[in-house]
């Protein structure tokens, strides 16, 4: 099963997804908070999902105005669930308990046709609602449609007697004239009104019995709107961000032109825009090598992110998609270990890794690892990281790393580098930096390729850094003495 | 009751009932609003927080029920509807939370007693007052808790019953002097034009332009330097909110002397001032000196609760 953290959905950009979702009913919401997985074994339920998701969103821009009111609808319909386990369990509904069912119930009603409306375009699969017409008829017996929750005189014979003589006293008070004969009438009053009170909780514990048989269904229809409003949230985020509905396959792992919808925002905010990942991965090891600041983790997170999506009925934000589901996921990234362990940076991150690898042995697993043994010294690292590639290329899992180690991609099954400063000409920067007087790291930043490339044989950690130092024009006296030693 | 003050109860739209004190008689002068509405147009009734208990918790007096006749609208507190003896159509739910539940709006389908407990924040209480409107409602009474002078704020009622009486204090002149502050403080005049908002303090304002707009407080030590500076003489203040107006009736009257003149943004209108001469602490005043003496201080109405409303 797949259980992320909230640390990591923060990280990866899944919470900033889920925050851009406004869910309206409180049964949406509460599908938004509450992200299930879809497993592997229920792939059929989430190919039915991933298909509504991507008509719902293909027919955005048409039905705009069934979507709005559907969702104007949604947020009007309150949290009723308790009321309806309520009566299940054959306790008595009260007055207003019973106005919320009403309420809902005919909101229920418009929103039907909504749906159909929303069904002849989008031909939606496996999310219909029951009528509610049997359940209003008894929450407004005399069908009069108003807003209002009433136990009308005619609920029982005995409550229309009742009402006439709580009508008759009054006015019999109304006219009375001394005080003895006012008490006297205000005792009877008294009398009355505790009847009328224990007669309409029968009439209401009525209500509840004729319900009872009803609620399985009418639960069952909070939970399908819930979906349809989570459905409509999945659409428009397709929308806003691009979303391909992915093949599955069983095993193969491959994402064009993938983004990262937090990122994006993020970058265009400052006039920047995010370039897209292209990546292909397979049972194994895999090894992203690249620069500082060159983007390998963004890359990895946008992996898992998609993943993610897709695992929760989202469409994934790529250009194209083949992608198989994973039992589990996991992540390894430097910043996210416990500090509190009492272990070193080192040794904390072998406990976490130890513990990621079992679960990652259960079954077909997405295995991340940012970074993995940075906090040690680079030669021992080196050894280590090595060590790990190999056996992972055994393990039934997709396995990512980032590293900076030399002759660890020579170990993993594929090898990507970031294009990085590959192909920009140290001395240009120079040049535009003297010019421009602009702070160098931006304008490194600037020229910094952040796409992936994919690496065919023998090749080591591309050497930016060096690079680097040639562009922020570091002492020459020292350059010479790098260049020498490289 | 004069037929003028009949009238001017019956204009306004929202109305709220502010009480000096704990059994001023507020819930006397509702009770006598609802039954004279009667079949004249729906009423819709709520409070700012709790009221109507039939036992005064504070002094263990009996109280007044409010009574309400058949068709009233009434927000109150889901847990208030039990200890209510009207026959209930629920109409909406506010979402509005407060201790004792969130307040729902029901229409009384029968005469019956009501315990009501509104929200406590007065934007919320004008989005009930105008639930009650779309609802069908013709006016609104508020009915005010101890303390809540607030409540005189236009922005929640366009008129104001402030009830007073014996248990505020044993001393008739004490009484008629804070309940004449008060009352002066809830009718400053509607400014005719705004001056200026101060932007380097109340003084710079005053000396460039002789007047000066008031948003948040205005208190007796803002004031009085500047009357003994001779800043303020012949000038004018005007308050966004007079309930924020926090000047002992001394301070009042110095500004008067002075022909300083203090307005309000909008105008108030207190509709009348009632007067309970019996406390429930036990002592009495002459009733009818008491009435003279308020109808003397004030250039409102005043009634006499357990005479004319009785």
């Amino acid at each position: 099963m797949i259980a992320i953290r909230f640390e990591e959905r923060e990280k990866i950009g899944l919470q900033y997804a889920l925050d851009t979702l406004h869910g309206c009913s409180p049964f949406g919401i509460e599908k938004i908070r509450r992200l299930r997985f879809y497993s592997p074994e229920e792939r059929a339920e989430l190919e039915t999902e991933l298909y509504n998701v991507e008509q719902s969103a293909k027919a955005a821009d048409e039905l705009k105005n069934v979507y709005d009111k559907i969702c104007l609808l949604l947020c009007q319909m309150k949290e009723i669930r308790g009321t309806l386990r309520r009566i299940q369990a054959m306790e008595c509904p009260d007055h207003v308990e019973l106005f919320e069912l009403k309420n809902y119930l005919q909101r229920m009603e418009t929103l039907i046709p909504l749906l159909q409306q929303m069904d002849e375009v989008c031909h939606l699969r496996d999310l219909t609602f029951h009528d509610p017409a049997a359940a209003l008829a008894v929450l407004d017996p005399e069908r009069t449609r108003s807003r209002g929750f009433y136990i009308p005189d005619s609920a029982s014979p005995r409550l229309r007697e009742i009402r006439q003589q709580k009508k008759q006293v009054e006015e019999e008070l109304y006219h009375a004239e001394t005080d003895a004969r006012k008490d006297e009438l205000r005792t009877k009053r008294t009398r009355i009104c505790a009847e009328e009170d224990s007669e309409e909780m029968k009439i209401r514990q009525s209500m509840g019995s004729q319900l009872a048989p009803m609620v399985g269904d009418l639960l069952a229809d909070t939970d399908a709107v819930g979906r349809l409003d989570f459905l409509i949230q999945k659409a428009r985020f397709a929308v806003r961000y691009g979303g391909v509905r992915p093949e599955i396959t069983d095993g193969h792992l491959e994402l064009v032109d993938m983004v990262n919808p937090e990122l994006c925002d993020l970058l265009q905010e400052r006039g920047r825009s995010f370039v897209p990942v292209t990546i292909s991965l397979d049972r194994g090891a895999t090894v992203i090598t690249g620069a500082n600041m060159g983007g390998k983790s963004v890359a990895m997170k946008t992996v898992a992110l998609n993943v993610l999506l897709l695992q929760a009925g989202f469409l994934v934000c790529a250009k194209e998609a083949r992608m198989p589901l994973f039992h589990s996921v996991k992540m390894l990234f430097d910043d996210l270990q416990s500090i509190q362990s009492g272990l070193s940076g080192f040794g904390s991150e072998i406990v976490q890794f130890q513990k990621a690898l079992d679960e990652v042995e259960d079954g077909f697993a997405l295995f991340l690892l940012d970074e993995f043994a940075r906090g040690t010294n680079p030669d021992e690292g080196a050894v280590i990281v090595q060590a790990v590639t190999r056996y992972l290329n055994g393990v039934d899992a997709i396995s990512l790393l980032t590293t900076h180690y030399d002759k660890v991609a020579e170990n993993a099954n594929a090898h990507y580098q970031i294009i990085g400063l590959r192909d920009v000409d140290p001395e240009a920067i120079r040049r535009e930096l003297a010019v421009t007087g602009d702070d160098g790291i931006q304008v490194i930043a600037r020229h910094m390729n952040y796409g992936l490339y994919r690496v065919e044989g023998k090749s080591d950690c591309p050497r930016d850094a060096l690079n680097i130092c040639r562009m922020l024009s570091l002492k020459p006296e020292i350059l010479a003495q790098i260049e020498q030693a490289y | 009751m004069t037929p003028q003050l009949a009238k001017s109860l019956a204009e306004v739209r929202t109305m709220s009932i502010v009480g000096m004190c704990k059994n001023a008689g507020k819930t006397t002068v509702l009770n006598w609003l609802l039954a004279n509405s009667r079949q004249e147009r729906i009423l819709g009734l709520t409070s700012i927080g709790r009221d109507g208990e039939s036992t005064d918790v504070v002094t263990g007096t009996e109280k007044p029920s409010i009574f309400v006749p058949e068709g009233t609208l009434v927000a109150t507190a889901k847990d208030m509807l039990r200890l209510g003896d009207v026959t209930k159509e629920i109409l909406a739910t506010t979402g509005i939370s407060t201790p004792l539940g969130e307040v729902v709006v029901l229409r009384a389908r029968s005469a019956g007693y009501v315990q009501i407990a509104g929200p406590s924040i007065t934007t919320q209480l004008r989005d009930v007052s105008q639930l009650f409107f779309e609802l069908g409602a013709g006016q609104t009474i508020i009915d005010g808790a101890l303390g809540r002078k607030s409540l005189g704020a236009r922005t929640v009622a366009e008129g104001v019953i402030l009830c007073t009486g014996a248990s505020y204090h044993m001393s008739m002149e004490k009484v008629i002097e804070d309940t004449v502050n008060i009352y002066r403080i809830m009718n400053l005049p509607k400014a005719a034009t705004l001056p200026p908002e101060p932007e380097n303090g109340l003084e710079d304002c005053l000396k460039q332009h002789g007047e000066a707009l008031v948003s948040g407080a205005l208190t007796d030590s803002m004031v009085l330097p500047l009357l003994r500076s001779g800043l303020l003489r012949n000038g004018r203040l005007v308050v966004k909110d007079p309930s924020k107006v926090l000047l002992k009736p001394d301070t009042l009257d110095k500004l008067q002397t002075r022909q300083v003149r203090l307005e309000a943004v909008d105008a108030a209108r207190t509709l009348c001032i009632t007067i309970n001469p019996v406390s429930a602490y036990g002592w009495k005043f002459d009733k009818d000196l008491f009435y003279e003496k308020m109808s003397q201080a004030v250039d409102a109405p005043v009634i006499n609760v357990k005479e004319e409303l009785a």
